[in-house]
């Protein structure tokens, strides 16, 4: 037996091979679309950068859903925080010596600091979870797609020069750790429980990625006023579907949802 | 900087982190957040539905940084980019961070009865509708005082880190704060009235909490008025003395005046700790005297 608990194979609808697809290219696509068309075109497309994020946040809230589904109850905030702390120091060197491979580089980085610190949780700590080594490198991937896509909406480039000058200077960078940490580690923790399910704990991931893009939006006018309105109200139509979405997937699942009510009786409960 | 405005200064710091410190306990009292929350979760389990807020966004320390970190970022934002008056952009911030907040209890609230739907835990909506307005407010008077703390500190003592940062380093540590010291009075004495008082929590009891009121069924409300009685106001102090003697040190001896200053602050700072530890010490024993020896068993184990 692991000491995690007994492995436990978890369900869902969507295999993990499509959301990782779905997190690596939306994350990468949406930061180099922010990148290039704010240049070319409009300050506004760099809210295509928060787009980005929330495919990673998705796919880092999967990632962590299938790694705590071992057992990790009270570790479900700790490892969301371990993302982006991985996250944090891939992202600033690959933005720092990547240039324009920047985010790449961060992704490439990042996932191998996940698998340094995945073989040590399993080997040296001997956790014996079996997909601990994939898992810390797909959350250490997410953790940094999702710090390079927020900076790039908020500074308006990945160029490591202006993501100094407008995110870590300012301390903005603070509120992108915590904020995507969040986004990560919440849906699972919220959503934690024998009757989970994929898809209400993934739609939860984007109604928290909404709340990150509003954040974005609304830093994204210190850089440069342009993109904050749209980027706000993209944030608050997904913050408001998923929200909605969420609420009804919660009246599909719960056992009963009450205006008001006293605890249910003992012959109820047998 | 004159010394005596220093201290001013420092006093309103202390005075502003020791509301936020209580009203961050109440705050996760009210749902049930941290430690206690794993009572909340495993009542129904344990077939014991409850009608108590389960607000398990994260661990305090988190969810704390989080309404921080916004606040700080979004009344940073306004300064910088609209101009806005410091206290305008401070409330505003507070104000967008308690939204936040609110929108994240309400998941977690949704969340985790809807994934123990074979324990028959029904999810009832009165308290959604009355509570998540109160954890939005205390959370609203908990950004704006570490705001006014972490302002108070970029502003008027010069410290070389940005309100956002500053912000979410006092978020992370007045739920540190509200998780170890306010807590215990929530989870320890008032999940577990129902047992001798200072009995520890047995496993048999797990999931036992108390789901009476004295009148009607308890809820997040009747826990926060318990805890306003003691543990919230201790938390306030813990958190307050920490702000304040944490600057105190640097104020009284401050290092930019010369590294012997500095030094000083050091050893006055150890000073502190050591005094802190033996008064701690004096209280604990002090408390068994009053309160009677431990059980048999207990001293053995």
């Amino acid at each position: 037996m692991s000491a995690g608990g007994e492995p436990k194979a978890i369900g869902g609808a969507i295999v993990p091979n499509k959301i990782i697809a779905f997190g690596i290219l939306g994350g990468l696509i949406g930061i180099y679309a922010a990148h290039f068309l704010d240049s070319m075109i409009s300050p506004v497309f760099s809210f295509m950068g928060a787009l980005g994020a929330i495919c990673a946040i998705v796919w880092g809230a999967d990632a962590v859903r299938r790694v705590c589904s071992y057992g990790l109850g009270t570790g479900v905030p700790s490892i969301g925080m371990l993302a982006l702390g991985m996250g944090v120091v891939a992202s600033m060197f690959g933005l720092a010596v990547g240039g324009i491979y920047g985010p790449i580089l961060a992704f490439v980085s990042a996932a191998i600091i996940g698998l340094i610190i995945g073989v040590l949780a399993n080997k040296v700590l001997g956790m014996n979870i079996p997909i601990m080594e994939q898992s810390m490198v797909e959350i250490a991937g997410a953790g940094a797609l999702t710090i390079v896509g927020l900076s790039t909406t908020m500074a308006g480039t990945f160029m490591f020069d202006e993501v100094l000058t407008y995110v870590v200077a300012p301390g903005y960078i603070a509120v992108i750790f915590i904020a995507g940490g969040m986004a990560i580690l919440h849906p699972f923790n919220a959503c934690l429980g024998p009757d989970e399910h994929q898809d209400r704990t993934l739609t939860l991931a984007f109604e928290k990625g909404g709340i990150a893009m509003v954040i974005a939006g609304l830093v994204s006018a210190v850089a440069g006023s342009a993109a904050m309105l749209p980027t706000i109200m993209i944030g608050v139509f997904i913050w408001y579907t998923s929200f909605a979405k969420f609420y009804e997937l919660t009246k599909r699942d719960s056992y009963k949802i009450l205006g008001s009510g006293l605890l249910p009786t003992e012959e109820e409960l047998q | 900087m004159e010394p005596l405005i220093g201290m001013g200064v420092l006093a309103l710091m202390g005075a502003a982190a020791t509301i936020a410190g209580a009203s961050e306990d109440l705050e996760s009292d009210v749902g049930s957040q941290s430690n206690p929350n794993s009572q909340v979760q495993l009542a129904p389990q344990m077939m014991y539905p409850h009608r108590i807020y389960n607000k398990a966004i994260s661990g305090e320390p988190p969810s704390n940084a989080l309404m921080c970190a916004i606040g700080g970022t979004t009344a940073s934002v306004l300064m910088t980019a609209y101009s806005m008056s410091p206290l305008f952009a401070i409330a505003m911030g507070a104000l967008f961070a308690a939204i936040v907040h609110g929108s994240y209890s309400i998941s977690a609230f949704l969340g985790r009865p809807a994934s123990q739907k074979r324990f028959k835990q029904p999810v009832y909506l009165d308290i959604l509708r009355s509570h998540t307005p109160v954890i939005m407010g205390y959370s609203y008077i908990t950004t704006f005082c570490i705001l006014v703390v972490s302002y108070l500190m970029v502003a008027v003592l010069g410290h070389p880190f940005p309100l956002p940062l500053l912000a979410f380093i006092w978020g992370i540590t007045v739920g540190a704060i509200g998780s170890s010291t306010g807590d215990v009075h929530y989870g320890a004495e008032r999940e577990f009235q129902n047992v001798e008082f200072g009995a520890g929590l047995n496993a048999a009891n797990s999931g036992n909490i108390v789901r009476r009121a004295e009148s009607g069924l308890r809820n997040g409300i009747d826990n926060s008025w318990f805890c306003a009685k003691f543990g919230g106001p201790v938390t306030g102090i813990a958190f307050g003395m920490t702000v304040f003697l944490s600057g105190w040190v640097t104020t009284v001896f401050n290092p930019a005046i010369s590294p012997i200053m500095g030094w000083l602050s050091v050893v006055a700072g150890v000073i502190l700790v050591l005094i802190m530890i033996i008064w701690n010490r004096k209280i604990e024993v002090a408390a068994r005297a009053a309160f009677g020896p431990y059980k048999e068993d207990e001293v053995a184990a």
